[in-house]
């Protein structure tokens, strides 16, 4: 531990950056556990491994047939979202819903995390891997600190699928029928709404999302089969944090757990700042478990 | 009048001879393979067992049992190391300290559903970090080495009949008392059982407390049968997986389902796991997918299905025998 006076204000400047940036990779991470648990009151367990698998395609795409992984989301985007509407359609939807429906549907998907770990496993092996391109140890010098490409493309990109994400639900008849049926399914029959297809919708939409936040945490982060836990438990943080009612609710929460986790290394030893997530986690949780801006659901 | 006693006394008596014959198997010419795979066994069922006093009985699924499993294996071997107590001793220990941590984790209750579990993997998670870490105490990534001989390693078999003998008790009458009424009645509808004076908060605590404590001394006793202990295997994530697992597999919620569940999780490790290690996960994950969709009760679902099929078909057997002549 280092007091606190012999830190220098360049260094607090960094830290402040590097927040920043991560808060880019959590928000994308957020986004899908957010809107499934909004719209069908599902804890989407295998969210962390949808990420883990969104990884994984980048990484394969990138390494056997050299496409940039960046380029890649698009591709990633399409089998993850068909991921998803498999799950749902195949898995979920079979589950008894309401109170009845929630630990079952935990240890349903919690299932189907340790099947995607699995095929992980068989596929690409346990070993760590990262995507290194060309331009990833280059780094641009904005305000006096060093920041890293990759982490700027990956903030830019969680920035603007919170546009996207926003204008979907906020301007589009698809978007406007989400939003009503995560407010009353039942009225939505009544007005003519495919309720069950607004759901495989939705599912799909949320682990297309996991999946995009994969392939931009793999650019940025080493992963293996076993990565996941602690990706749920962040963007679990975030969600609730964030609360349910709105996407840029899901960035500010994300600013919020990247800036502790960052500055935390002032404060405790190195190899405890893994635990702060968990910690905030339990606070967030304990203190705050309707969000701090309440819990309007998608309104 | 008298009131019918809690649990039949044939059940009693057949719960009896079960003990009896297992307790004296091994005097017999057992082979130490099964001795070995029996004491696994029993260690599990408690462990299952216990969990699902939490999981199954109020329904609240943790996924940070492996926590309490740590402490109570840690605290046990810690004290074994420096003042050389006598084991029963540093188990007990263990299995105090682990049930106070339980209770230290009263603000968590508050939470239902899928925040608890969610909360219960970050409880899990940061305690393996932190422990693996606090190399006094639990020795890092290098681990702690009990000294154990190969004669008391062979006696734990008796602990460990005893403890999973008196755990599927506890269980049974646990599910019939009024105290696991009342979980029920918790794990139903909190509120409601708010309503006719149930506190949520203290049966939980109480139930937490317990369950944490048995699953701190299957930690303590596997700890000695091991007599090897490392934080990141002993506080993983897999080994709270598996007290999930064993109880889905067995039954959640039913009251010895989750020992079944535990045999048959051993079952699978020793002989399906030892030759396919690769679909380790996978088979665990889909079997979980399969019993959630098709049988919520597991095999304890599946035998009352079967006893409901051979019922139906007795009667009908004994009306078409007449009706043949």
């Amino acid at each position: 531990m280092r007091p606190l006076d012999l830190i220098s204000f360049a260094r607090l400047g960094d830290l402040a950056v590097s927040a920043v940036l991560l808060a880019g990779l959590y928000a994308t991470m957020a986004y899908g556990l957010g809107l499934i648990y909004g719209v069908l009151r599902v804890v989407n367990l295998a969210h962390g491994g949808v990420i883990m698998a969104g990884a994984y395609i980048g990484w394969a795409m990138f390494d056997r047939l050299g496409i940039d992984p960046y380029l890649s989301i698009p591709v990633v985007m399409v089998v993850s979202f068909a991921l998803g509407v498999a799950m749902y359609q195949g898995l979920v939807r079979r589950l008894p819903r309401g109170a009845a429906g929630g630990p079952a549907s935990l240890l349903l998907l919690f299932g189907v995390w340790l099947v995607l770990r699995n095929i992980a496993y068989l596929v690409f092996t346990g070993n760590d891997r990262t995507i290194r391109t060309a331009y990833s140890s280059r780094s641009l010098a904005i305000l006096g600190s060093h920041v890293s490409l990759t982490r700027l493309v990956v903030l830019g990109l969680g920035l603007a699928i919170a546009i996207g994400l926003h204008l979907l639900l906020r301007r589009t008849l698809i978007g406007r029928a989400i939003r009503a049926v995560a407010q009353n399914a039942d009225s939505c029959t009544l007005v003519g709404i495919d309720v069950e297809r607004i759901y495989t919708l939705t599912f799909g939409i949320g682990t297309a999302l996991a999946g995009v936040a994969g392939v931009l945490l793999a650019t940025i982060f080493s992963f293996s089969p076993a990565s996941g836990s602690s990706e749920l438990l962040r963007s679990f943080v975030v969600v609730v944090l964030g609360g349910l009612g709105s996407v840029f609710g899901v960035v500010i929460a994300a600013l919020i757990v990247a800036t502790a986790e960052v500055f935390a290394v002032l404060i405790l030893p190195s190899y405890l700042t893994s635990a702060v997530g968990f910690l905030l986690l339990v606070l967030v949780l304990v203190l705050r478990p309707g969000g701090l801006f309440g819990q309007r659901v998608l309104a | 009048m008298k009131a019918p006693p809690l649990i039949p006394r044939a059940t009693v008596r057949a719960f009896a001879v079960v003990c009896v014959a297992l307790a004296v198997l091994p005097l017999l010419d057992v082979s130490i393979y099964t001795h070995n795979l029996l004491t696994r066994s029993y260690i599990l069922i408690a462990g299952a067992l216990a969990w699902n006093w939490m999981g199954g009985f109020v329904g609240q699924v943790s996924f940070g049992h492996a926590a309490m499993f740590g402490i109570g294996g840690f605290v046990a071997g810690r004290l074994a190391l420096e003042l050389q107590l006598p084991w029963p001793v540093c188990w007990l220990a263990g299995a105090l300290i682990a049930g106070g941590f339980a209770l230290g984790a009263h603000p968590l209750l508050r939470l239902r559903g899928p925040y608890f579990s969610i909360a219960t993997i970050g409880v899990g998670e940061a305690s393996r970090v932190v422990f693996t870490y606090w190399e006094r105490f639990t020795g890092g990534a290098s681990g702690m080495s009990l000294p154990i001989d190969g004669t008391f390693k062979y006696q734990l078999y008796w602990w460990a009949l005893g403890l999973a003998a008196a755990v599927a008790a506890a269980s049974v009458v646990l599910r019939r008392s009024s105290f696991g009424l009342k979980l029920l009645a918790i794990k139903s509808d909190a509120d409601a059982a708010a309503d006719v004076g149930i506190s949520a908060t203290l049966y939980q605590d109480l139930i937490f407390v317990l369950s944490g404590a048995v699953v701190g001394l299957t930690g303590a006793i596997s700890a000695s049968y091991y007599s090897f202990l490392e934080p990141s295997d002993t506080f993983g994530f897999e080994r709270s997986i598996g007290f999930v697992l064993m109880a889905v597999i067995g039954g959640v919620g039913t009251a010895l389902g989750p020992a079944l569940g535990a045999v048959v999780f051993v079952l699978v490790q020793t002989y399906l796991l030892a030759s396919y290690p690769q679909f380790h996960l996978g088979i665990y994950g889909v079997l979980l997918i399969l019993i959630i969709l098709f049988e919520p009760l597991g095999l304890t679902g599946l035998g009352r299905r079967v006893a409901r099929l051979a019922r139906r078909r007795a009667p009908a057997e004994q009306v078409s025998r007449p009706a043949a002549r």
